[in-house]
Parts: C-alpha cells; structure tokens; sequence
C-alpha cells in the first residue's frame, strides 16, 4: 500500500507539511484563505521532537489498525486501498481510538476524530510530501521506501 | 464445516469476518435472540440522548450477513450447549448441530433486589429495546434516578439531562467511575457533571422504590426520600452464562477460556464480556467488559476455529469517555493498594487537567488522563510492550511527551515491538 | 508548467522553450522546484530577529501562538514588513546617494565622464533648495546642491527639503502622524532599531513609522536620485525606440547592461559609440556595437538616449540564452545570482561592476566615477572581444520587438498635455474635471514568476485605458507595457476607451506613458502636486481620482514604494499580497483601516483585471466626492457593475 514514510535524519521541522495538510483540508485550498474560513482547517500532521530531532506526527495506516478495533461506532475503517478512514457522520467523540493509537496520531475537532486521510482529494499526490523542502516525507510502499534509504546510505 | 456463533455482537460480528477471511466456503449460522442487529450498543445513550438516529447505530451494512455468507437467525434464543452431542438446543425447540461453537452472549445488567424493583419504570440500559422502553416513557418523566456512578450509568445521566431531565445519580462508593479512575481524576468529572446541573450522591443507596403500578419515587439507606419517575440501573453486568450451566463447559464468573480463546473443549470458544481470560497487565483471569476487547477476542477466536493458532495478549482495563467537553482515558491499574507502585501525578485544577502514571519497576501498569487525552495510546503501547521507560520517567506526564519521545525504547526493543508501523517509523532513527 | 503559462511574452516564450531543450535552470524553474512555498513565509509567521528563535506561529491556531519573546503573529508580521520597507527604502536611497556623489565629482571636476546637462534643472533645484544662484558659476551651484542633498541622508531633525513639495494639506497632515521623515537614513536605522528584539511591539506603531521611512525614499532618496539623474545626464524628452529580445543583433557585438543606477550605463553608451572601439569591432567581424539594457538602468539610457530595451526582470537569463550576448554588465539590484550558470552555457561574460555588489561566476571590473569613461572603455572592449567567442549554432534570437515611446516627465507630461505652447496642468485637470478622462493611474513594479510574466502589467494597462483612465508606467511593469506594444501612440486608437483617445490623438501622446525607472514613481509624485497645485481637483492627493497598482511586484523597494504612495494618498493595488495575512489586525490596518488615517488603503488581487475594477471603482468614488460630471463616454458595462 502507498503511504507516507518519513526519514527522520532529513527532517528540519520546518513545518511546511502541518500548513500544507491545514489547507488542503480547507474549503479553498488556498492558504491566504483557508486560515480565515469559519471552520478552521485542521492538520493532521504534527511535528514534534524526539528528544533532539524534529519527527512529524502522523497516522501510520496500520495494517491491524488498533484504532478500527477499537471505534465502537464503525466510524474508522480501512478502505479498499488499505487506507485507515474516518467517517465523520459516524463518529461519536468517544475518543476510543485516541486510547488505543500507539502513535498519538489522533485528534479531537470539537467531537470529531481527526487523523491524516491520505489526502482523497488528490489524484496520485500527499500535501504534505509535496510540501516537504527537504524530501524527509516520501510517498510510497515500504519496500520502496527501504529502497530508497538504502541508496541513500553512504 | 459448520460454524455457529451465539451471540450477534462486537465478539460475534467479528468472529465471522474472521472465519470468513480463512475459510470462504464453510457454513456459518448465528443466532442472536435480539431482533435489532449490527448495531453497537455502546451508541444506545447517545441514541437516548437524541444525537443520533437508530439507522447511525449500526456499525457494518445492512447487507452484511449476506455478503459474509451467514445463516442469521434472530429472535431466538440459545437455550442450551449440548457439548458431548455438539449440537445447541434453541428455544424454539429446534436443536443445531456444530462443528465450532463460539459463545458471544456478552452480559446482561445487574438489577437491584429491593422491595418495589418489580415496578414499572425501572430499568436496566443494554440494548437498543431497553433504549426504546427508556425512549417511550420519557413524555411522562420529570426526574430521572440513576443508580450506579459507573460509565453506563453517567452516559445514562448525560444523555437524560441532554432530553432536559432532572437527573441525580446515586452512587454506593465515595466518587463516580470507581472501576476506572482514582477519586482525583472522579473530582474532575464530578465537578464538571455537576456544574452542568446533574445532581450526583456519593455513598448512598437505594432502599425501596415507592409507587403504584409505576414508580413515583426511591428511599435512600439515610432515609431520605427522592422523587422520580424513571429509574436506570447501572450497576454493572453480569455475564449471560444461561446456556452453558449444567454443562461441562468451565465457568468461573464467566466461561473459562485459555491464551486461545477455547474453553475445556476444543471445539467451543467464548469471546467478549461472557469470556474470563488473562489480564495483560496482571496476569490474573478476569472479564474485561470492553467494546475493544470483544472486538479483539472475538477476531481471535474466529481466526482460530478456522485453522489458524493464534495466541490473545490478554485484555487489558481501560475505557473513555467523555462528558460536557471533558474528555478521560484511562487504562489498566488505576488505584494500586499496593507499596510497590509508584504513582506519578499531575494536577491542574483551573484547567481542568489531570494526569497520573502507575508504575511498578518502572513498567507502565496503569494511567489516567483528565482533559489532555491525545498520547493515552502511545502509553497503552508502553503499558502492552512492558518495557522499561525509566528513560523518558520525568516526560510522562509533560504535554510534550508522544511516540516521538519512545523512539529510542522502541529502537532497543526491537523485539517487543514487532507490528512493522514500529520499524517503518524508527527505521531512519 | 507550460511556457505559455509562464509569459505572454512571444519572445520569452520562444527562449523558455530553448532553455528547457539545453537544460538550462531559469527563475520559473526555480519557482516550480520551490513550490509548495513555505506558509509561515507567505503569511509573515516566521520571526529570526534574534536567537530565542527561530519562531513561527501556528496559522491554524493550533501550535504556539506566540513567538518565545510572546511576540504575537501581529507583532512578527509587523515587524517583518517594516523591515521591507527599510530595505526597500535603503536600496533606492542608496542609489540616490550614488548620483549626488557623481554630482559632487563632476562639480568639483574630478572626473571627466560627467558633466551639467541640465542647467535649467539645476537652477530650479538650487533656488528650491535655497541655494543662491545669480551669476555663479554652474559648477560652484552643483557642489553645493550636491552637498545639501547629501544632508538629507544623515540629517537627524527637521524635515526633508523635497517633502515641501506635497500640497500643504499633505505636509500638515504628516507633521499631525509624526510621520514627516526627518533624515533618509535616520528613518531606516530607526526601523532596524525598532524591529530588533523587545523595542517596537505594537503593530500600528510599527507601520506607522515603516511610512515614515518609505515618505523618506519617495520624498527624499528616490526625489533626490531622478532629480539629480536628470540634472547629470539630461531630463528626458520624450524619445523613439524599442523594445524585447528582438533588439539583439547577430551581427553586432551585443553588450547589455543590467541593474539600476544610470551612472555607469550612462557612460557606456558614450563608450559604445567610440570609433575606435567600434573599429576594433569590425575587425573582430562585427558591424559594429549594439548596446541594449535590462531593468531601470536599461530605462534611465533609454529614456535619455533612446538606447533600446532588450527586457524586463524575468528575461535576464533569458538574454543569455539567445547565445548572442557578448556581454552583460550588471550593477546594483534585481540582478539574479543565476545569471552566471546560464551564462556558463554560453560564451557570455558578466561583469560586476560595483564594490557593493558581487557575483559567483562574474568577472569583476570595478567601477568608480572618478574614471568612468576609461572604465566603461575596458568593459566595451572586453564585449568586443568576446565577440569571436559567440557560439554561432547557439545564437537564437527570437523576432520578437516593439516599438515605443519613451521619457515622458512631470515636466514633459503638461508640456505635451498643455499644448505645445502653453506649459500648464491646466488642460489635464479639465480632462478629468470635465469627464472624458475618469482619472489617472500608476502601474510599477517588477515581473514575478507567481505571475504570468507581463500578464499583470498589460491586462490591467488595457483595462484601465479602455475606461478612460490614463495610465503612467515606471520600470518593469513599463518595460511589460512597451513589449505589449501599449507605449505606441497608435496604441490608443486599439484599446483606449473614446476619451483618452480624443487626448491621445490631440496630443499625440500613447495612452500609457513612461515614466521612467522605478526610482522615477519620484516623477508621479510631482505629477500629482502639479494636478493638485493646479486646482479644481480637491486640496489633498488623496481626493484626486487616481490610484496605483503593482501587479507583479517581488522587491522589498517595491514594498518601500507602495508604502510611501499610499502614506502620501494614493489608493494602491497589490497583485501578491504582503506577506502578512497570517495577521488578522495588520491585515485590518493596511486594508482598511488605513484610509482614516492617510487617506488611502492598500488592495490585495491577483487578478489584474479584477484589481483594475477596484482600482476604477476608487476612481469612481473620487470622483463623486469631488463631485465631478459624469465621465463622458461611460459604457454600458461599468454601468451596470
Ligand atoms: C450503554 C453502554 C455503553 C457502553 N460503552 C462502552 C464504552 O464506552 N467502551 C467500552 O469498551 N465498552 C462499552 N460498553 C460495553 C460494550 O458494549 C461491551 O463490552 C460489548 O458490547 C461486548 O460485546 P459482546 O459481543 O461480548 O457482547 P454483547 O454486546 O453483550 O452481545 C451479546 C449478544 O448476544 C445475545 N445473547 C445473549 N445470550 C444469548 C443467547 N442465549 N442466545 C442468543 N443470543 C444471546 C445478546 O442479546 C446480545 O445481542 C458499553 C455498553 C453499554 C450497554
Ligand atoms: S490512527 Fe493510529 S492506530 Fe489508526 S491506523 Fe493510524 S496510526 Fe494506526
Ligand atoms: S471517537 Fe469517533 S472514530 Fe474514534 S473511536 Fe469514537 S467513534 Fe470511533
């Protein structure tokens, strides 16, 4: 399954991608604009750190993905491309998926759990990976990520 | 082969997706003795409260069964395990032959033995007809009793005073959710649930119910006497065992099953809130009455009565919930008798913020948190893993404490951590 | 990106396609590889005025709301804009001072490449400038208008001389703001000082002193650099010539010069036409030297000398990609660091002339003024002999040109408006008074890869002349305007609406005029005093039916100019917005607020067509508070809008 990967060694934690997913979940997909929407947009990628390095927080579309085992309103599931959903007309707030994601990659919007969605309004692209000046965020499969991590080792 | 799931919920529901992800032509038949179906029951407060509609509580597609080939028969009830014959006796008189049995009868309410409990307008809140029942008196209710400050009873609270009924809930223990916080986080709810105008009433009971044909009021164990025309009982849940007693089938308080899901017969397994197992964090047989877990076990188990042979963790304690905005996760031990335990706690009262970590040499065996919620899973997995965290111990309670801060542990522990999300994300640490 | 979405420009889109043939990395390149840009850029977010930082603010509201110094996202954004302005300010400010210094070296004699060309000028400053002028000589008045506006830099009390030039009502209402720039550079030092870590925290005060600055390049720096240009080296008249890549010669050794200050490119047109030079030219087999410029040096010769213009900003690397470049001079500002690698693919030299300014890749000739001429001659000979090196399979010169007039001046404007034989406002104001004019409007700045290049200047050129509203052009966007063909007399009958084409056929004056370079929005300013001066129009530049646009700009002068036209009442239409909209309250101030306080606001629309409409809308509003006849051939369209 394509996904987003992250090598943790390129990242400046510039932030570009926690702006990039905040507009391309606004209405108008247009950064002047979207911060002054009435429903502010919302990212759903956060960076963080490690005790030294920046490390983006994001959903890892587990492939048993606890938080689905745990959604008792059928709210998150995974779709036909293996990509962990949530259907915002379903969820309760419950935050049963908040408990259980070992990656903290779960928010709460007002009563609505939020998390990364693999961008659905996009063709065969992720905001965030787009937005990445120093490539750290890669879109593809795992062995291709591997892949590429091992040519990159010198 | 004949599957046969008793019990068309969380664990049963599962099951048969598991089943069917093995074996794709073996028959399955359940029997389910609630004519509702694929709904989750966790939603029926919500139901009650009116934020939802009946069509929102059903968590797979109506055309379900269909797809997952299944027999479902519903309205009926299992009466009996009949194991040495493998056949189940129903009560309609009809007896099923099985190959694999699972049992997935989950709990029924607990109801309080008082003169007058036999009254109309008391009762118990597990499924969607016991919603309705609540639903359809509610025209003629003013005032609500609850009994028992435990997670269904607040739920009940709170979806009530949400349809603008006086609601007091009346709680046997010093404070509310005994089973899953310390009396330092329940402050939180209570002060929160109570601002909002919810009456709560520690360390009483009810005594009788007074009334006529229906119930117009309660006493309480210091004599007082309260006013109501609804009474929920939430006292806890007991597991629906009906059908395997007098029968070899091992049972405790629930049915005794192993690290598979199987009980003393192998070819019959118990899964969900019926179903007493390991607890992952004590060690101890226990049931722990969870959507999560059910869903779980029941996975589990219908993976291994379709061939395979996987183990179950265990289950482990934990719920959340949230009320009026205050959002409470907590998991595992949560008030430890013991010296052993440490206890970790931070508290910010204007905020309302809580946070507390149980440890025992240095092991996540437990944790509340009040408000501030989002990392509780990335604690559940350092709880699960049991790894050592005396690394990051000073971090557990800061807002800045996430799965970025357990990189290191989970690059040491590679072992442990063997879900490939682990690898993926420390690979390039 | 597709080229035709790059440029309307034939010529640069013919070029684009080679560059993208031979690999060759241009600005729009660059862009596309930067895009997505960074957000807390854009929105003016990010802080790295000291070291508790880097900080940023979380748009989304989510992150930290403060910088570690609890500045707010108004403060950052704040204070970054004035920072531009400061360094916009500096830049033209700075080229002023060259000139006064060139000014200065010519009056004592102390160098030959310079002389007075306009005495007349001189004599006014001089008389402006309380300088006496009966019967001394022209050298002694120079140095000592040289020295007083040298004052002006480093002056730290009283009032910038030329700012006495703005209508009264202006002046009184600077002096109410506390904005009546003191120094030139006083303002700028203070702006730094300011914005420095824990000084200047409140947003409005911020801006308010960042127009203080700008007043003092508008008023001063950039006055003072056209006023004395044209003093050096003539004030231009208006003058034939043309315009984009098609300039450049296969057979003549094609040097173009690049930047801003006239003081070398002055010289080198000189240089250019040196016989034994061009000799030397024929024998390296050449017909002979064709001099062509880029950006506002290249306006300032060819307002003065008719010297064509081979392009604007985005078209730099460009001329070296036609391979017919022997070699490209470049000074001060708007030069890109990316020259050197195209020029790699090519034979083309770049020489770097100023001490300030330095190049990876380019040779270094150093200019000074005191040895111009022999100066500029080395750097001719040098293209000459580049010649032989010309790639001929690499030669692409597209067939792409214009033809324009050019060097129309405060002075010139009524001069021509006026009739040839009565030197007054007068017939300008009635235009507009009587209604077939609606009113007048700037459009300036730069190219920006963010926009189509060109696209923005000539939209809204075309559509502002075709509702009537006369239209005046300074640097790229008037370089964008002569490439679309708009600077032609012949123009007018094509696209001007039926009153600005009666004035343009009476007159015989294009319906978008140049006014020179970027530092000439000097010109526009005193263009607007004149119209106040001349009366019926109101008592303020804030009550005139005018307005300003810069569609495409990218500089911080750009910044530092659009602040100083709004400070002094001129409603101003951006095509990218600041980079401040991260701030609700700044974004409050400079788009609406403004206006109680100088009269005037600032726009933010990238559509040029839509920003035009605004800016006719304003126009509109003008005019009904002035209460002036309807304009005269009003269509139907704007009616019903
Ligand atoms: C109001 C409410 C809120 C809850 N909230 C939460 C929460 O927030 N978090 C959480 O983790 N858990 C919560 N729970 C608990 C959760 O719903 C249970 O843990 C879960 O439903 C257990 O699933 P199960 O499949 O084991 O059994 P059940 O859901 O109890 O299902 C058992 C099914 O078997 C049927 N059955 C029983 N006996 C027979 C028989 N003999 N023959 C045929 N059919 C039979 C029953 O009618 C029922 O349909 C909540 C429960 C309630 C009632
Ligand atoms: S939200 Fe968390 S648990 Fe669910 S798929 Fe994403 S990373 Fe896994
Ligand atoms: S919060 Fe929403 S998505 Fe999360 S478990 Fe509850 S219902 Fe499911």
């Amino acid at each position: 399954m394509e996904k987003i990967f992250c090598d943790i060694r390129k990242c400046l934690g510039c932030k570009s991608c926690e702006i990039a997913c905040g507009v391309e979940h606004s209405t108008s997909k247009n950064i002047f604009k979207s911060i002054r929407e009435e429903k502010k947009p919302r990212q759903r990628v956060i960076v963080r750190s490690t005790t030294k390095e920046p490390f983006p927080l994001r959903c890892h579309h587990c492939e048993e993905a606890p938080c689905i085992e745990a959604c008792m309103s059928g709210a998150m599931y995974k779709d036909e491309k293996g990509v962990t959903r949530h259907d915002p007309d379903k969820c309760v707030g419950c935050w049963m998926c908040i408990m259980v994601c070992p990656f903290g990659a779960i928010s709460r919007q007002e009563s609505l759990a939020l998390k990364c969605d693999l961008c659905p309004d996009r063709e065969d692209s992720f905001a965030c990976v787009e937005a990445c000046p120093t490539k750290a965020l890669f879109a593809g499969t795992w062995d291709e990520f591997k892949k590429r991590l091992g040519q990159e080792k010198r | 082969m004949h599957y046969v799931i008793v019990g068309g919920s969380a664990s049963g529901i599962n099951a048969i997706e598991a089943i069917r992800s093995l074996d794709k032509e073996g028959k399955i038949s359940l029997i389910s003795d609630e004519e509702f179906s694929l709904y989750s029951r966790c939603l029926i407060t919500y139901f009650l409260a009116g934020k939802l509609t009946e069509d929102k509580l059903k968590y797979r597609s109506s055309d379900f069964y269909e797809k997952q080939k299944v027999e479902a028969l519903h309205g009926i009830k299992a009466k009996k395990v009949l194991p040495e014959k493998r056949k189940l006796l129903l009560d309609n008189g009809r007896e099923l032959a099985y190959d694999r049995l699972l049992i997935a009868t989950g709990a029924s309410p607990k109801m309080v033995e008082v003169p007058g409990s036999d009254k109309e307008g008391i009762l118990g809140l597990r499924t969607y007809q016991d919603a309705q029942l609540i639903n359809e008196r509610l025209d003629k209710v003013n005032t609500v009793s609850i009994l028992g400050g435990g997670l269904i009873g607040l739920r009940a609270a709170y979806s009530l005073h949400a349809r603008n009924k006086q609601v007091k809930v009346i709680v046997k223990s010093n404070q509310v959710l005994s089973q899953m916080l310390d009396s330092g986080a329940a402050n939180f709810i209570r002060r929160k649930i109570e601002q909002k105008g919810i009456q709560v009433m520690t360390g009483l009971a009810a005594v009788e119910f007074l009334g006529g044909k229906e119930v117009s009021g309660l006493v309480l164990d210091d004599g007082r006497k309260l006013e109501c025309e609804l009474v929920i009982v939430g006292k806890g849940v007991r597991p629906n065992l009906e059908l395997v007693k007098g029968t070899e089938i091992k049972t405790d308080y629930g049915i005794i099953v192993d690290d598979y899901l199987q009980t003393n017969f192998p070819n019959i397994y118990a899964a969900g809130d019926v179903a007493q197992g390991k607890d992952l964090i004590s060690g101890q047989s226990t049931i722990n009455a969870l959507w999560p877990c059910a869903v779980a076990q029941g996975r589990v188990a219908g993976l291994n009565m379709a061939g395979k042979k996987l183990k179950y963790d265990g289950s482990m304690a934990m719920n959340s919930v949230e009320f009026f905005g205050l959002p409470v996760i907590s998991m595992g031990i949560t008030r430890p008798k013991d010296k052993e335990y440490e206890q970790l706690v931070r508290e910010d009262e204007k905020n309302f913020v809580y946070k507390k970590v149980v440890l025992r040499k240095n092991r996540v065996q437990g944790m509340i948190l009040v408000n501030k919620i989002e990392q509780a899973g990335v604690m559940g997995i350092l709880m699960r893993k049991k790894v050592d965290v005396s690394s990051i111990k000073e971090m557990l309670l800061e807002d800045k404490f996430d799965f970025a801060k357990i990189l290191p542990i989970i690059k040491e522990g590679k072992e442990l951590f063997t879900e490939r999300e682990f690898e993926e994300s420390t690979i390039s640490y | 990106m597709k080229k035709q979405d790059k440029s309307i420009d034939k010529a640069s889109q013919e070029l684009l396609e080679i560059a993208e043939r031979e690999g060759i990395d241009t600005a729009w390149e660059r862009y596309e590889a930067m895009v997505p840009q960074c957000g807390f850029g854009e929105l003016g977010l990010c802080c790295r005025n000291c070291l508790l930082g880097p900080c940023r603010i979380d748009p989304f509201e989510e992150g930290p709301q403060k910088g570690v110094c609890g500045a707010t996202p108004e403060i950052i954004a704040a204070r970054n804009l004035t920072r531009m302005i400061a360094a916009g300010a500096s830049a033209h400010s700075d080229h002023g001072r060259d000139v006064a210094h060139t000014l200065l070296l010519a009056a004592q004699g102390k160098t030959e490449g310079y002389g007075i060309k306009d005495e007349d000028k001189l004599l006014s400053l001089a008389n402006e400038l309380g300088i006496k002028t009966n019967r001394r000589d022209k050298k002694e008045i120079a140095k000592e208008v040289a020295e007083k506006v040298f004052s002006e830099f480093g002056q730290q009390h009283g009032e910038l001389q030329f700012s006495h030039r703005a209508p009264e009502k202006r002046q009184a209402l600077w002096r109410k703001l506390g904005i009546m720039p003191r120094g030139i550079d006083r303002e700028i030092v203070e702006v730094m000082h300011r914005t420095s870590i824990g000084v200047d925290n409140d947003p409005e005060n911020l801006i308010t002193h960042g127009m203080k600055t700008a007043l003092g390049d508008g008023w001063g720096g950039s006055m003072i650099a056209t006023e004395l240009s044209d003093v050096l080296f003539g004030t231009p008249r208006p003058i034939r010539a043309k315009v984009n890549l098609g300039v450049l010669k296969e057979d003549e050794v094609n040097l173009v010069v690049h930047g801003h200050e006239p003081t070398l490119s002055d010289v080198i047109v000189t240089a250019s036409q040196d016989k034994e030079l061009i000799e030397l030219a024929k024998k390296n087999g050449a017909k002979g030297i064709n001099l062509a410029g880029i950006c506002c040096t290249a306006n300032e010769i060819l307002m003065r000398h008719g010297i064509p213009i081979a392009g604007n900003f985005l078209q730099q690397e460009l001329a070296i990609t036609t391979g017919a470049v022997d070699l490209m001079l470049v000074d001060v500002q708007c030069v890109m660091p990316g020259l050197s690698s195209v020029a790699r693919c090519f034979h083309t030299k770049i020489v770097s002339t100023s001490p300030k300014a330095k190049f990876p890749g380019a040779e270094h000739v150093e200019f000074n003024e005191e040895e111009a001429l022999p100066i500029a001659k080395k750097i001719v000979r040098m293209a000459v002999e580049n010649f032989k090196n010309r790639m001929k399979e690499k030669v692409n010169i597209p067939k792409v040109k214009m033809d324009l007039v050019a060097g129309f001046t405060a002075e010139s404007v009524f001069k021509f408006l006026g009739g040839r034989y009565r030197a007054t406002y007068r017939p300008l104001n009635d235009a507009i008074i009587n209604g077939r004019l609606r009113g007048a409007a700037a459009i300036v700045g730069c190219n920006n890869p963010k926009i189509k290049q060109d696209w923005g200047h000539v939209e809204m050129a075309k559509e502002l002349i075709k509702n009537d509203v006369l239209v005046v052009v300074t640097g790229c966007s008037a370089i964008a305007n002569a490439k679309a063909g708009l600077l032609k007399p012949e123009a007018a009958f094509q696209y001007a609406g039926k009153g600005l084409q009666e004035i343009c056929q009476a007159v015989g004056v294009p319906p978008v005029l140049h006014v020179g370079s970027c530092v000439d929005n000097s010109r526009i300013l005193i263009t607007l005093c004149n119209v106040v001066n001349e009366g019926g129009l109101g008592e303020d530049i804030s009550e005139l039916p005018v307005a300003g646009a810069a569609p495409e700009w990218m500089s911080e002068k750009a910044v530092a100019i659009a602040f100083y036209v709004v400070a002094s009442g001129v409603f101003t239409v951006l095509g990218n917005p600041f980079p401040i909209l991260g701030s609700r309250e700044v974004t409050e101030l400079l788009t609406r607020r403004l206006t109680e306080v100088v009269g005037a606001n600032f726009a933010f629309e990238s559509d040029p067509i839509k920003a035009a409409q605004l800016m006719i809308d304003h126009i509109n509003k003008k005019r009904e508070a002035l209460k002036l006849k309807p304009v005269m051939y009003e269509k139907e369209e704007v009616l019903v809008k």
